[in-house]
Formats: structure tokens, C-alpha cells, sequence
């Protein structure tokens, strides 16, 4: 099922979750999926196996909050929303992205 | 926030479960409908749907972890396993709980006396700041303090906020129908303010109040408010008359305030401008001070001393002799009966001690035979952890619901206790309270762990379980030698309690036996209301005396009557250092006494007998004495002490006097003591607190209603109370001895029973497991007594070792006991034989029944059974 380089790296799963919810006001689980697939075009795609766990222990840590709503379509689904302290860890979670990546692109570059 | 949530989850675990269940079917249909859109039909999308989501059941679970703290689920989980499996096995249940119950029950119970006496503060704001504050002085007892005294106390130390002080007497109140007699309590300036209380209706004394000819005033105890004024708030204003003085009432005390007496009824102003007051030799309030924050009591110690030592200079006499003694309210009050209670608290955490290891065998004996179940849980992939601690579990459902029954008992506590020792300091304050269920509930955790964790941690043995697992139907089992020693170790503790309460019990019976030299059966005693202004006038006092004791000896039926300052057998001291007038060679020892003022029909009526010299005679104008033999003897040696003069110096109420002949000892001071030295003034004058006694020709308790009315007659104003025998007075000072000697008794009762129990239940258990062997032997030709030999022998040898390590023990706790021992050494050998005997019999007994179940095994019956 899908080729390996689109499974999302350990971790990286709270940030791109954070970052979505940060851009947009409230979402369902199958939005969130949809969403980081399609705004990556297609690189990335979220296993659900590890989206709904990290989701409620996101939700436990007090980031993001729930709430049942309706959709369009009138189906009733758990929207997720950020926190002030969900904004915090998100720039905490930016932060040391930036510093893997720079790391990771200059060990590429010189070693 | 996060915890709360999963708390709150755990209790709703349903509503979570379907929650979910929606959340992630949402997004399969979701899924779906999107791969429908693709151009799936619909029975395709579906699938694959679900084929790409996984395991529904599983992603379920896998984010239900999330919401739920993991560690109390599986406690929970294992509480809900353990009380299904305890419902399956109800003997078991009950007998782990009762034995706990009793073991928590007892234990809490003498926590509560231990919380409520001991360790809670004085039930006064910052109450462990309150001091006790006497006088010493070398030549005299005497430890109550001068007023004026007291009050340069006051001005002059640094350390304390305030020192104040106060004096009981019981006077007859007669604004009734009937003259009541009321405990009146005469207290020093700022008496409400150094305690920290304040009235519960009305207002404390003003400082007009509190000089001498400002305006009277009274406050009254809730306990009077009641029962004259039926708690009526127009209390306020309403008179007290006494004999000489009447009191309008200012206020009524809170109903916790029962100080310093817990029957006071009424507070009123001692002034210390009060013309005796201004004396520095009139002695008579105890004082009472509160320590400044941040002041220890030995810095308080070290400032009164100081001022004393500036006193000292600008009056040499007396208060050069005077030293002030200073100790914590809250020790002087309790400290007496601390030992007591804490022997009593050791005593009954060995008897739950014992409970648990009883347990302890019970568990291991049960969870053998669950070795199957198991070994079924460990091949289920179970962690050795997890069975463990749902074996924890078990007990520790038990161990709540034996708390929760001991917490019963406990409740009953205060009452045991009030019946058994009314003179208990602050027994009044022992009752249930939130602290005593903490602390059943900190029982039964320690219970769990006490008695569950070692055959948890057995049972659990990977490699044992699961060889026996397939060595169930083994023809020999192994040894038990841990459930053995746990056997022993019940009944080394058994020992041990019961040696001491078999040394308390010993005690009291040598108390009982020993002859005191005077005879206080068949005598009553009494006191008839009196001031202490009455003593100004010596005469008056006298004739009242006189007419007091002549009304009583003229009833029917009474042989003698006198009075006494102090009830002998009671314990007291109240040792003066006394003179001969004539002197007497440098060399000798000072000569200090004990000093009982009597009329001289006292010794007939106590029964003491003249050895030599004349009876004294009541003479008004000097004092005639009598001494005992042991005074004689210790400070006149062979020589005869009749006809010599005594005298106490610096004492003013005391007139020289003549000893005019020698009496037998008698043990005045208290029954436990020897015959003190003793020196009788034959001129006692009625003051509060005389004893009147009355020797009757039978029961002394017949006479109780005609002495109250022959009093009446002759003083209608004074009321008479406390008329009791005095064996009984006697028998009340002995309270505590009486309590501990009691109690120590029941635990060690309880004790020996449950080490049986032990004994029996674990030697039984061997038996089953072995019967298998047995029937072998049996078929084999063994003879039946041989195997009642052999189970007998084994329970034998454990109850003897049990009995070794506890004579070690004993002699340990002996030794704590040293000095509430009377007439017993700590190594008394009848006690300790009789020990032995009692422990080896009731465990031959307890051996004997299971020795001879085994024996009655049918042998091919059993081998059958394979």
C-alpha cells in the first residue's frame, strides 16, 4: 500500500496536523488527511492508523479541542480546533523543524 | 485539565466506546463516498475504504489509550477481576475480613484515644503554646503560686503574652428549690484572653471586674446554661447566690470549654488586690501562661528564672527559696498516660501484625491451589506483574471492607474508654473523626502490602507455577517451610502479648492481694461544700467540723466517723520537709514526710492500730501528732520520737506539735507505694475538698441516702456529693492501670486465637495437600497414630519455636513495662511458665484436630480419587 517515501516521518505527524488547524478554523480527521494530501500535492499522505491516536492524545495534552458538529452533507463528525497553548507548541514544533532540516541539509552538503 | 479528562472517561467508558466508534466510521464513509466520486462503485469503495483504514476494532483501541489513564484503568480492571473471584470463594472472604476488622478495628480504636489524648493539640487556639506554670521550693510541696506573685510574673517576663492562673472549689448554689453544689472555678486576671476563648453568649469579665470590690460577675458553662436556665439566651443578668456572696451571670462558655476541670460550672474573679492576695506567702493559684510566637519553652524557662532571681533580691523571704517550674500545658495534662497508651498502641499493632501474617498463610495456602488458573493466565501472556498485582488486588478489596467493619469498632472506642478510665485526661474528646477513616484507610493499604505481597510474589514464580502446574497430582508435595515460620512468628507474637498482659494481670492481682495497713472496706466517704473564706475563721470551722462529725456518727449503723485532707490509697505527695524542735545532730538526714491531717477517730475508723504512746486528741490551742512506725524508725532510729516537737519552717499555717504516739504503717500515699514516713496533725480544719468518712457496720452503700439527709439537717445551705466507698475511690485512681491491664488482656485473648487459627488452618491445609501421601503410608501398613504423630509433632515444633522467639520478645517488651509492674519481676517465672503452658496446649489442640483428620484418611478412597 503506497510507496514508502510518502509515509510521514516519525513525529512530524503533530506539526503538519498543528499547521493545518493553524490555517484553518475547525476541521474533521478525514479534512485534516485530505488536506495535508493535497496541499503537499500528493507527497505526503497520513496513515489513519496513527492520525486518530495522536489526534486525542493532542486533544489529552490540551492543543487542540473537539467538538461534534455537522458537515455539509449533514453528517455528524468530531471537528478539531487549535488552542492558545496549541499555537505555542506549533511555533515550538516549527522551530525545531527548521533546525532538523538545516542540520540534516548541511550534513547532506559537506559531509 | 488533561488527568480530569481522563478521569472522566473512565467513569463513562460506554459513551467513550461509541464516541469513537463514530468518529472513525465517519471517516470510512468519508473515504468511501470520495472513492466513489473516483468511479468506484459502491460496494468496491467501501472495501477499500476499509481495507486502507485497517482493523477498525484495533484503531479503536489504539486511540482509547489516549483518553484513559492507563495505570488506574488496570486497577480498576484488577479491583473488578478480584471481587469476582473473592464472590466465588465466601469463607475465605469472611474469615480474611473478620480477622482484619478485628485487627483494624482494635488498632484504630486505640489510635483514636492515641490521636485524641496525645498527639491533637489542647482544644484551645494554638493550644501547644499554653504553659504550666508552678512554683518549687526546697523545703515544701507546695506548687501553687502566690497571687501577687503571679502577677509580677506577668509585668515583668518578656517571653510570655500573658500569665494568668486559677483555683477550684465546689460551693453550694441556692437560688434553687435544693442547694446545689457547682464547681467553681476562681480565676486570675485575663483568664479567657491567655486561653484564647471567648463566651459564646455575653462578654468576658471587665477590668473593674477583676479588681477586688469592683462589681461581681459570674460566666457559666454550657453544661449549667442548660440544665437551670433551659439554654435560654435571657440567661444574661440573672443571679448565682452562694453562701457568702451572690454573682449576677455576665456570659455563658462554649460547650468544648471544660477547663481546668472537664465539670467546672461556673467562672469568677480571684482579684489579686484582694487583701490576703497581697501576701507573698499565701499560696494558691495554679498558673497558666501562653508562649509569645517564636518562643520555645526553654528561652520562657530561662526568662522566668530571671525574674525570679530579681524578686529574690526585693524580697529575700520567701522568694529566694522560690523557683517557678515551668512545662507545656498539653504534657503536664497527658503526659501521665502516655506510656500507657503508647504500650497499648504497640500492643495492638503486633495483634494486627499477627492478623496479617494469618493472612499471609491463608493467601498462600489459596493461591496453591490456584496454581492452574495461574499457569492458564501466564500461558495467556499475562506479565508476572499483572497476576501479581490482581492478587493485590484481592486483598486489598478485603482489607477495605475489614477496615470499613474495624471502622466500626473503632467508633465504639470512645465509649470503652470512658467507661473504662472516666479519669483519662481529655477522654471526652475521643470521637470518630476524618483523621481516624484516613487512618483505617492507611491500615488497610499496609494491611495489602503487609499480608498479600509475599504469596503474590510466590505464586507467581514463572519457574514454580509451572512446574506445578504439571505436578498437580504429585504423590508428595514439597515442604512449606515459609507458611511454617509464618505460624511461628503468630505465636512468638502471641508470646509476647501474652506475657505482658500476663505480667499486667499478675500486678494487679499482688495490687489486690497486698495488705495496705488500714482497712477501707465498709467506709464511705463524702464532701459537704465549704469556701475557702470559711478557713479565715478557724473556730467557726472547727464547730462545723465538730457537728458534721458527731451527725454522722450518730446515724444507725455507723460505727466511726472522721475526716481526712487526703483519701488514703490514693496516690499523692505531698512530702514536707519538717524540724525537730529540739534538734537533733547535724549529721542526720533531713527529715521530710508525708502529711495527712485527720481528726483523731481516723485511725479507728481506718483500721490503722496505736503501737505505742497515746491516741492524739483534737486540741484547739496546739497541734498533737502522730507519727508511723516507718518515721519513727527512719528518723529517730531506736530512740523514742514520742514527746519530741515538730515544726515546718516558713510555713504559717503550720503551729509546732507534739508527738504524742506511733501507728502501724499504712500505705497512705498509695497502694503500689511502700509506707511512706508519715506525720498526722490530729487538728484537720474542713476546707474544700475534705474528706468526711464514715465506717459502717455492713454495706456502706445502704447508708448513702441517710448520710445526705442527716446533712441536710444539720446544714441546710451546704450541699454533700461525690458519697462513695472508698474502695472504689481507691479502685478509680487505679483506672488506667485498670484499662491497660484490661485491654492488653483482650488483645492478647484475640491474639492466642488467631495464632490457633493460624496454627489450625495451615496444618489442616498440609494435611489436604498431603492426604494422597498419607493414604499411601497408610496402605502400606503405617500405623494411624504414627501419622497423628507426625502431624501433631510438626505443629508442635512450630508452636515451640514460635514460643522461643517470643520469650526474646517478651522479655523486650518487659522491660517497657518496668514500672507499672507491681509486687512481679519483668522475669517472673510463674507468669512465663504459665505462658508456656497456656500457648503449648491451646496449639497442641488446635494441631490435634487436623493430626487426626489425617489419620482418618480412607486409603483406597484416596488413592481413588487420583
Amino acid at each position: 500500500m503506497g510507496e514508502k517515501k510518502n509515509d510521514i516521518l516519525q513525529g512530524t505527524l503533530v506539526l503538519l496536523v498543528l499547521r493545518t488547524l493553524a490555517s484553518n478554523r475547525r476541521m474533521h480527521g478525514y479534512a485534516i488527511t485530505a488536506r495535508i494530501h493535497q496541499v503537499s500535492e500528493e507527497l505526503l499522505r497520513v496513515e489513519e492508523g496513527s492520525l486518530y491516536p495522536a489526534l486525542h492524545r493532542m486533544e489529552q495534552e490540551g492543543w487542540i479541542k473537539a467538538e461534534w458538529g455537522k458537515t455539509e452533507k449533514k453528517r455528524e463528525a468530531r471537528f478539531y480546533s487549535l488552542t492558545a497553548l496549541g499555537r505555542k507548541q506549533l511555533q515550538q514544533e516549527e522551530e525545531s523543524w527548521r533546525r532538523l532540516t538545516e542540520g540534516v541539509a548541511r550534513v547532506i552538503r559537506y559531509a | 485539565m488533561a488527568w480530569y479528562r481522563q478521569i472522566r472517561n473512565l467513569f463513562r467508558p460506554n459513551r467513550l466506546q461509541r464516541d469513537l466508534e463514530k468518529e472513525l466510521a465517519f471517516h470510512v464513509t468519508e473515504r468511501a463516498e470520495e472513492l466513489q466520486h473516483a468511479g468506484m462503485s459502491e460496494a468496491e469503495a467501501e472495501r477499500a475504504a476499509h481495507t486502507q483504514f485497517g482493523n477498525l476494532t484495533a484503531q479503536i483501541e489504539r486511540t482509547r489509550d489516549m483518553d484513559i489513564p492507563e495505570y488506574l484503568e488496570a486497577f480498576l480492571r484488577n479491583l473488578r477481576l478480584a471481587a469476582r473471584s473473592l464472590a466465588k470463594a465466601p469463607a475465605f472472604s469472611i474469615t480474611v475480613i473478620l480477622t482484619l476488622a478485628m485487627g483494624i478495628g482494635a488498632n484504630s480504636a486505640v489510635f483514636s484515644a492515641i490521636d485524641a489524648v496525645l498527639l491533637r493539640p489542647l482544644p484551645f487556639p494554638n493550644g501547644d503554646a499554653l504553659l504550666l506554670i508552678t512554683q518549687a521550693q526546697r523545703k515544701s510541696p507546695e506548687p501553687n503560686v502566690a497571687p501577687v506573685r503571679l502577677e509580677d510574673w506577668h509585668r515583668m517576663n518578656s517571653t510570655l503574652l500573658g500569665i494568668t492562673g486559677y483555683y477550684a472549689q465546689d460551693s453550694s448554689e441556692t437560688s434553687g428549690e435544693l442547694p446545689e453544689k457547682l464547681k467553681c472555678e476562681f480565676v486570675a486576671p485575663r483568664f479567657l484572653q491567655v486561653l484564647g476563648i471567648s463566651p459564646a453568649l455575653g462578654r468576658d469579665f471587665t477590668s473593674q471586674e477583676e479588681h477586688y470590690g469592683g462589681p461581681s460577675a459570674a460566666l457559666i458553662s454550657d453544661r449549667l446554661w442548660r440544665r437551670r436556665f433551659n439554654g435560654t439566651p435571657d440567661v444574661i443578668g440573672k443571679t448565682l447566690r452562694f453562701v457568702d456572696s451572690s454573682h449576677p451571670i455576665i456570659g455563658v462558655m462554649p460547650a468544648s470549654f471544660r477547663f481546668p476541670d472537664r465539670d467546672a460550672d461556673v467562672w469568677m474573679v480571684s482579684a489579686p488586690d484582694y487583701v490576703y492576695a497581697r501576701s507573698r506567702e499565701l499560696t494558691w493559684f495554679t498558673a497558666i501562661g501562653r508562649l509569645k510566637p517564636g518562643v520555645t519553652l526553654g528561652q520562657a524557662r530561662a526568662d522566668l528564672n530571671t525574674v525570679q532571681a530579681d524578686l529574690a533580691r526585693q524580697f529575700p523571704k520567701p522568694d529566694a527559696d522560690i523557683s517557678p517550674r515551668v512545662e507545656l500545658l498539653k504534657e503536664s495534662t497527658v503526659g501521665g498516660v502516655k506510656r500507657s497508651l503508647w504500650i497499648l498502641f504497640g500492643s495492638v499493632s503486633l495483634l494486627l501484625l499477627i492478623a496479617c501474617t494469618n493472612i499471609a498463610a491463608l493467601l498462600m495456602s489459596r493461591s496453591t491451589g490456584r496454581q492452574q488458573e495461574i499457569a492458564v493466565r501466564f500461558s495467556l501472556g499475562a506479565s508476572r506483574a499483572a497476576v501479581a498485582a490482581q492478587q493485590l488486588a484481592e486483598v486489598f478489596i478485603l482489607a477495605l471492607m475489614g477496615a470499613a467493619v474495624g471502622l466500626l469498632v473503632a467508633t465504639g472506642a470512645s465509649a470503652v474508654f470512658r467507661s473504662l478510665a472516666r479519669d483519662l485526661p481529655r477522654v471526652d474528646e475521643i470521637a470518630l473523626n476524618w483523621r481516624i477513616v484516613l487512618y483505617c484507610l492507611v491500615c488497610a493499604v499496609a494491611t495489602t502490602l503487609l499480608s498479600g505481597l509475599i504469596p503474590a510474589v510466590r505464586s507467581t514464580r514463572r519457574g514454580l507455577s509451572q512446574s506445578l502446574a504439571q505436578a498437580g497430582r504429585s504423590q508428595v508435595s514439597g515442604r512449606h517451610p515459609l507458611q511454617l515460620a509464618l505460624v511461628a512468628a503468630q505465636v512468638a507474637l502471641a508470646v509476647t502479648l501474652l506475657a505482658g498482659a500476663g505480667l499486667l494481670l499478675r500486678s494487679f492481682q499482688e495490687l489486690g492481694r497486698v495488705y495496705p495497713g488500714f482497712d477501707p472496706s465498709h467506709v464511705l466517704t463524702l464532701h459537704v461544700s465549704t469556701s475557702w473564706a470559711e478557713t479565715g475563721n478557724p473556730k467557726g470551722s472547727r464547730q462545723l467540723m465538730d457537728r458534721i462529725e458527731d451527725g454522722l456518727r450518730n446515724l444507725p449503723g455507723v460505727e466511726s466517723a472522721t475526716s481526712a485532707a487526703f483519701l488514703p490509697g490514693v496516690p499523692v505527695d505531698f512530702a514536707a520537709q519538717l524540724k525537730v524542735s529540739e534538734g537533733r545532730a547535724e549529721s542526720e538526714p533531713p527529715i521530710r514526710a508525708h502529711v495527712q491531717w485527720i481528726t483523731p477517730s481516723y485511725f479507728a475508723t481506718m483500721g490503722i492500730p496505736l503501737e505505742t504512746g497515746d491516741l492524739c486528741r483534737n486540741d484547739p490551742g496546739k497541734t498533737q501528732l502522730m507519727v508511723n512506725r516507718s518515721f519513727a524508725n527512719l528518723y529517730f532510729g531506736g530512740a523514742s520520737a514520742i514527746g519530741h516537737h515538730l515544726e515546718q519552717p516558713g510555713n504559717l499555717y503550720w503551729i509546732p506539735g507534739e508527738i504524742r504516739g506511733i501507728v502501724g504503717d499504712a500505705r497512705e500515699t498509695g497502694l503500689d507505694r511502700e509506707p511512706a514516713p508519715i506525720v498526722y496533725a490530729c487538728n484537720n480544719l474542713i476546707q474544700p475538698g475534705t474528706n468526711f468518712l464514715v465506717k459502717t457496720h455492713g454495706d456502706p452503700a445502704t447508708l448513702i441516702s441517710a448520710v445526705r439527709r442527716k446533712i441536710h439537717e444539720l446544714e441546710p445551705l451546704r450541699s454533700v456529693y461525690d458519697v462513695t466507698p472508698v474502695s472504689e475511690q481507691i479502685s478509680d485512681a487505679y483506672a488506667e492501670n485498670r484499662l491497660r491491664t484490661i485491654l492488653l488482656s483482650c488483645f492478647a485473648a484475640t491474639a492466642v486465637s488467631l495464632a490457633c487459627v493460624g496454627l489450625y488452618g495451615t496444618l489442616s491445609y498440609l494435611v489436604n495437600l498431603r492426604r494422597r501421601e498419607v493414604a499411601l503410608r497408610l496402605a502400606l501398613g503405617a500405623l494411624r497414630k504414627q501419622v497423628v504423630g507426625q502431624f501433631l509433632g510438626v505443629g508442635l515444633r512450630t508452636a515451640g519455636v514460635g514460643c522461643a522467639a517470643g520469650l526474646i520478645l517478651a522479655a523486650l517488651f518487659a522491660r517497657l513495662l518496668s514500672g507499672m509492674l507491681f509486687g512481679v519481676t519483668a522475669t517472673d517465672p510463674e507468669t512465663v511458665a504459665g505462658v508456656l503452658a497456656i500457648i503449648l496446649t491451646v496449639s497442641a489442640i488446635a494441631a490435634l484436630i487436623p493430626a487426626v483428620r489425617a489419620a482418618r484418611v480412607e486409603p483406597m478412597q484416596a488413592l481413588r480419587e487420583e
